[in-house]
């Protein structure tokens, strides 16, 4: 862990988000490095070294999505998109490109801060250091191989192991139907939503309270799953 | 067509052919002395041959004929005479006699045959320069213009061009100020509709005055073209039908062509527009986004910092949600109005479509109470997340809406072999009859006090035919309240996934 805070780059070229961003990132703790551009994006990330990029996806200057790949690329920083709310494809791209997450605009400050905080502990945490991932009354026992709820172990197939393993591997980030259709199912069957869907289904049968009001395995419409760290 | 020769042409080549036949003599006169009457009978040869050959067969017999009986009188005993004792000065006469018939038949044919090329070749230049008119016509307009300037020099008679039907519209005519008559209109029809001539000098609709021939182009009619001459003769003789026909053919080709450029030029155009909708779509969303974003954060670091009253921060909020939430239907229905909505299904759970628009609607939603029951057996649904979403949102926004201090009710079922998602209300149900169309009940409701339920509705009703579902809308059998039932047919459900795995 750095002794210094967290240091975020804002990419937006509207002052006044910026200005706000500022203020929510600053009462979180974090210190701030803002571009209203991209020339001005790529210049903070080879100076300034931000272990987050908030990056609004409307740039006058060049497609956002562009700045994907160059933002999150070494030395390593976790790039976070802003996007408007019906742009589902877009936001695909962007984690298809290798952002880790995204919120949607307007965007709630507490989620925002808490998918910085989730995106944060990804590139602080290696995964091999990572043993218990807890959300809800759930513990998943990535070592061990094994899922609790409320202290008694659950029983789950291997696939629903697999697909539960991968999102507590990346707790509270969103990972894309295609994403885990590949590493549970394999490439051959990144279309098939529906397997996706039915296993997801049985996990919350399993894991959930009211399965059908799920907490803890949610849904991004067209996007994909994510689960809900505590 | 010797016989149209004009009188003046024919005394003259008369008058020739006398004078040949008199020098001839006179040299026959001037050489007997000398040598003998034995070589006079060629002497007239030249002459009767250029008779024949320059005015043609009468000439040409006259000049044997006067070479004949020039020679008979002059050069054959008894002299002076135009009796014959010797046969071989009958030979003679009947020898220049044939000579004059079979120089003037070659020189005939061969003139005839200069004529016809020359036809031909005017023909020909006809048809290039039309070709090249028409090439440098590019709208409808200028190419039937040229056509009907290109007929009026050609066939020396009025032109026109009709198009349409029941009623055929003139659209170009050379000279201009032609009125069609009741006949000349229904001439024109039997033409266009037919592909068939009709009108003066054909068997269809004599009465008219005008004559119409077809403009056709893969079969079809594309125009007709009208032909009159002002002393009412039918304006195309039966051996001008060929050239006719071919400067149609052009026309029609040349129609095309500007048709099918017309056609281009429509479809570049609709596409710009269609570009420059979607980018102001787009820009207009996120210029009015950004402000709202801003007001939303704003409230938010304000409830942090608890400076305010945490009241009127939460009406800022709840009311900024609204506002977004206007914004994206007022987008939504621009979009639906374009025609611009794009289908993308995959297969969709309800438990995540719902919970994902109860999370966005939170604001909105306050502390009503919203039950849900979507049974664990309740199948998939192949659907556009992202417009599902827009319906269920504006589903339970509308019924929080009506709601009052009542709940909000989401279930899911298997019906009729589809699946049927309701959202109900306790409001005070939907308005005189029991069963209502969606669409009716937006009228009355468009221009309710609780405002925006109409855009809301229509949009649902829209995204949900966009995706082969559809919503009704009903008051609820037991006590008060609406229901909004949104059904997906049995063809949108996903039938039973491949198990996930064996363990």
């Amino acid at each position: 862990m750095p002794a210094r805070p967290p240091k975020v780059l804002v990419v937006d070229d509207e002052p006044q988000i910026r200005t706000l961003l500022k203020a929510t990132l600053a009462r979180a703790g974090y210190s701030i490095v803002e571009a209203s551009n991209a020339r001005e994006a790529l210049a903070s990330k080879s100076i300034d070294k931000p272990d987050l990029v908030l990056l609004d996806l409307g740039l006058p200057d060049r497609d956002g999505l562009e700045l994907v790949g160059p933002l999150a690329a070494e030395p390593r920083a976790a790039v976070l998109v802003i996007s408007a709310r019906d742009q589902t494809e877009q936001k695909v791209a962007a984690l298809d490109l290798g952002a880790d997450d995204y919120v949607t605009k307007p965007f709630d400050t507490e989620e925002l801060l808490a998918r910085v905080r989730a995106s944060l502990r990804q590139r602080l945490v290696s995964e091999a250091e990572r043993q218990v991932v807890d959300a809800g009354d759930v513990s998943i026992d990535l070592l061990e191989r094994m899922v609790r709820r409320r202290g008694s172990e659950v029983h789950v197939t291997p696939k629903e192991w697999d697909l539960l393993a991968e999102l507590a591997k990346h707790p509270g980030r969103v990972l894309t139907h295609e994403m885990l259709l590949r590493s549970v199912w394999g490439p051959a069957h990144v279309g098939q939503t529906e397997y996706l869907r039915v296993a997801i289904r049985s996990l919350r049968q399993k894991l959930e309270g009211e399965p059908s009001q799920p907490r803890l395995i949610v849904n991004e419409p067209g996007v994909g799953y994510r689960l809900i760290a505590a | 067509m010797s016989l149209h020769i004009p009188i003046a042409a024919r005394i003259q080549s008369l008058a020739g052919t006398l004078a040949m036949v008199a020098v001839s003599t006179l040299v026959g006169l001037w050489l007997a002395p000398r040598w003998g009457t034995g070589p006079v009978d060629m002497i007239y040869l030249p002459a009767v041959l250029a008779a024949a050959a320059l005015w043609g067969i009468g000439p040409g017999v006259v000049a044997g004929i006067a070479a004949a009986l020039a020679y008979n009188f002059f050069f054959t005993e008894p002299f002076h005479t135009l009796r014959m004792d010797r046969v071989t000065d009958v030979v003679t006469v009947v020898v220049l006699l044939i000579v004059a018939l079979v120089t003037s038949r070659l020189a005939a044919g061969i003139r005839e045959q200069a004529r016809l090329a020359a036809a031909h070749a005017a023909r020909n230049a006809t048809i290039a320069g039309f070709a090249g008119r028409l090439l440098s016509s590019s709208t409808e307009e200028e190419i039937t213009g040229t056509a009907c300037e290109a007929l009026h020099t050609l066939f020396d008679c009025n032109a026109i061009v009709v198009t349409g039907l029941p009623e055929p519209m003139l659209v170009a005519e050379v000279p201009t100020g032609n009125r069609l008559t009741p006949s000349d209109l229904a001439a024109a029809a039997v033409t266009l509709e037919s592909g068939q001539s009709a009108g003066r000098g054909t068997p269809r609709i004599q009465p008219a005055e005008w004559q119409f021939h077809a403009v056709s182009s893969k079969g079809s009619v594309i125009a007709a073209v009208g032909l009159a001459r002002d002393d009412g003769v039918p304006p195309v003789d039966q051996d001008q039908l060929p050239l006719l026909a071919n400067l149609l053919d052009q026309l029609a080709l040349a129609l095309e062509r500007a048709r099918a450029e017309a056609d281009r030029r429509e479809v570049t155009a609709l596409r710009d527009r269609d570009r420059l909708r979607s980018a102001l779509l787009s820009s207009v969303g996120h210029d009015l986004r950004t402000p709202l974003t801003a007001i939303i954060a704003a409230a938010a670091e304000l409830r942090q910092a608890k400076a305010e009253d945490g009241e009127l921060v939460g009406t800022i909020e709840s009311e900024a949600a609204k506002l977004e939430r206007y914004i994206s239907n007022l987008l939504d229905m621009a979009r639906i109005e374009a025609g611009a909505v794009k289908l993308k299904t995959e297969p969709v759970d309800l438990v995540d479509a719902v919970a994902a628009a109860l999370k966005d609607l939170r604001a909105g939603l306050g502390n009503r109470e919203v039950t849900i029951d979507l049974p664990a057996s309740l199948p998939l649904v192949e659907a556009d997340p992202q417009l599902l979403h827009h319906c269920l949102i504006n589903l339970v926004d509308n019924a929080a809406r009506y709601t009052g201090e009542g709940a909000v009710r989401i279930s899911g079922a298997i019906s009729r072999g589809g699946v049927r998602l309701s959202v109900e209300d306790d409001g005070p149900g939907l308005p005189q009859e029991q069963e209502r169309a969606l669409d009716a009940f937006m009228r009355i409701e468009g221009s309710d006090r609780k405002g925006g339920a109409g855009l809301g509705l229509a949009i649902v009703k829209a995204f949900a035919e966009a995706m082969g579902a559809s919503v009704t809308a009903s008051n609820r059998p037991a006590g008060r309240g609406a229901a909004f039932i949104l059904r997906f047919p049995s063809a949108l459900v996903v039938k039973a996934a491949e198990p996930v795995d064996a363990g």
